[in-house]
């Protein structure tokens, strides 16, 4: 217990003896999770947008002109076997007129009662986990398999863009991220280090009454726990508060779920445990 | 008397840094109990003596045992074990500058997790012993040179420490401190603690038990 009592003493002096070098330290570790932590939001946000939008794709299926109506049953039935495939709507040529008629506001087929050209179709609405490019073209290569099929359209072009600019911002976040986790890890060793070093006597002495490693670094480790949880939630702190003073108009910001924010804060943790580890190598 | 042996240095050759040899097939043994005072002249090799002993440096040749453990390198666990057993003053040992007085004391009792109350009541008597209540709350640096002495004094005895190191226990001070160093040197001879006391000069006065050494060209005689 005493000893519990000594480490958990030095922890709290070491941030009242160098409060400029412990403030420091902070303050950058705050800036750099709140950089992280805006990408973060802004990654939840376009990926709400994304998913809001694809959400909305659906898949037109034409079908040919010389199909009787008798087998139009069939090829619904076809279509529903499909994986991936979640409801079937029919649009009969009646259909495609009013639909018409609906848009544009006049019959701009008023005369043609006989010989409407407008084909028939089926619309389809797909699975949220097959809305990505692979799964579309697979079950497209599977529809226009089946009898009767005229032309299979969705917005495949633009479907490959969203998943390009996916991508693009996924490996952006990597490479932030991963810029952020080694600055973090530089600036918060760096400033242990330091802080050993301006203690490097009482260290020495330390050792020669036979305190070991461990015990002269473990106020260091939790120094550098406690400051990465605390510039973690900071971080996060800063952006909520933020969000909730601007207004924006245009789309709501996401966050990420809490579950999600108290991982990253204990990550954050773990970090500033390393950090501190590594701070205390050349004690 | 117990025989126990708590130091044996056995054919010691060391070399300095510098490739000076400071210890030529040096032999020594401190029994339990006993007091050995080596006197040696400024850069005769005490201190690198007092090194080899609590493993902060090694012996080029030749074993060291303390406490029945040998000495030796990447051997940290057990390096913490015979430090813990031995109280330092003078020399290499020095206060620790970011601890108060009290704090300075009683570190040997927070590494061997003694309860608080016990630390409280040791750490009492220390201050009492060597006059140190007014200065319990203060930091190394406002100490006189007397002052950190008896500080260090009261670390090396608090645990109860079996082996004592004393490096220049009486040298530069006035006739009274003089006085209750050398009645404490004589104090824990007759406690049954073994000690060792490094001196440039042969102390005027006799320590009861004390065997006499002299480092002399890298032995001692």
């Amino acid at each position: 217990m005493i000893r519990v009592l000594y480490i958990l003493k030095e922890f709290s002096r070491n941030l009242y003896r160098n409060p400029g070098t412990a403030f420091s330290s902070f303050l950058s570790l705050t800036l750099l999770f709140l950089l992280f932590d805006l990408f973060w939001v802004a990654t939840e946000t376009s990926e709400g947008f994304y998913e809001n939008l694809l959400s909305d794709m659906r898949m037109e299926i034409y079908v040919r002109e010389d199909m009787p109506d008798s087998l139009i049953d069939i090829m619904e039935f076809n279509l529903n076997q499909i994986d991936g495939v979640s409801a079937i709507k029919y649009v009969s040529k009646e259909d495609a007129r009013n639909e018409l008629i609906r848009m544009v506001g006049i019959d701009l087929l008023a005369g043609y009662e006989t010989t409407n050209p407008l084909p028939r179709s089926f619309i389809l609405t797909i699975v949220p986990d097959k809305l990505t490019s692979k799964d579309l073209n697979d079950i497209d290569a599977h529809i226009v398999s089946i009898d009767g099929v005229e032309q299979v359209y969705y917005s495949q072009h633009w479907l490959g863009k969203v998943e390009s600019a996916r991508k693009i911002i996924f490996q952006i976040g990597m490479v932030l991220g991963g810029l952020i986790f080694l600055t973090a890890l530089i600036s918060s060793a760096n400033n242990l280090r330091f802080m050993t070093r301006f203690r490097a006597v009482g260290f020495h002495q330390m050792r020669l009454l036979g305190a070991g490693k461990l015990f002269m670094g473990f106020p260091f480790i939790i120094e550098g726990m406690f400051l990465g949880v605390i510039s973690s939630v900071a971080g996060w702190g800063i952006l909520y508060y933020g969000s909730q003073k601007i207004e924006f108009n245009q789309f709501e910001l996401i966050f990420p779920s809490l579950d999600n924010i108290i991982l990253f804060c204990v990550g954050a943790g773990l970090l500033g445990i390393i950090s501190g580890y590594l701070g205390l190598r050349k004690l | 008397m117990s025989e126990k042996i708590i130091v044996e240095l056995n054919n010691i050759f060391k070399q300095s840094d510098r490739g000076i040899q400071l210890f030529k097939d040096l032999n020594f043994s401190l029994k339990a109990g006993e007091t050995a005072v080596i006197v040696g002249g400024a850069g005769s090799g005490k201190s690198s003596l007092i090194e080899l002993i609590i493993g902060e440096k090694f012996t080029d040749e030749g074993s060291i045992e303390v406490f029945g453990l040998q000495v030796k390198k990447n051997r940290k666990g057990r390096l913490k074990k015979i430090r813990r057993k031995i109280g330092g003053v003078g020399g290499l040992f020095s206060l620790i500058p970011s601890f108060t007085v009290s704090e300075n004391i009683t570190f040997p009792l927070v590494l061997n997790a003694e309860k608080k109350a016990i630390k409280k009541e040791r750490l009492f008597k220390m201050l009492t012993e060597f006059s140190l209540l007014k200065q319990a709350k203060e930091y190394p640096r406002k100490l006189t040179r007397v002052e950190s002495s008896l500080v260090q004094y009261a670390r090396a005895s608090i645990a109860n420490q079996p082996l004592l190191i004393i490096d220049e226990p009486l040298a530069g001070l006035d006739k009274y401190t003089y006085k209750r160093i050398f009645d404490y040197l004589v104090k824990v001879s007759l406690s049954g603690r073994s000690m060792i006391v490094l001196c440039s000069e042969m102390p005027e006065e006799t320590i009861p038990n004390t065997k006499f050494y002299r480092l002399e060209n890298g032995t001692l005689v």
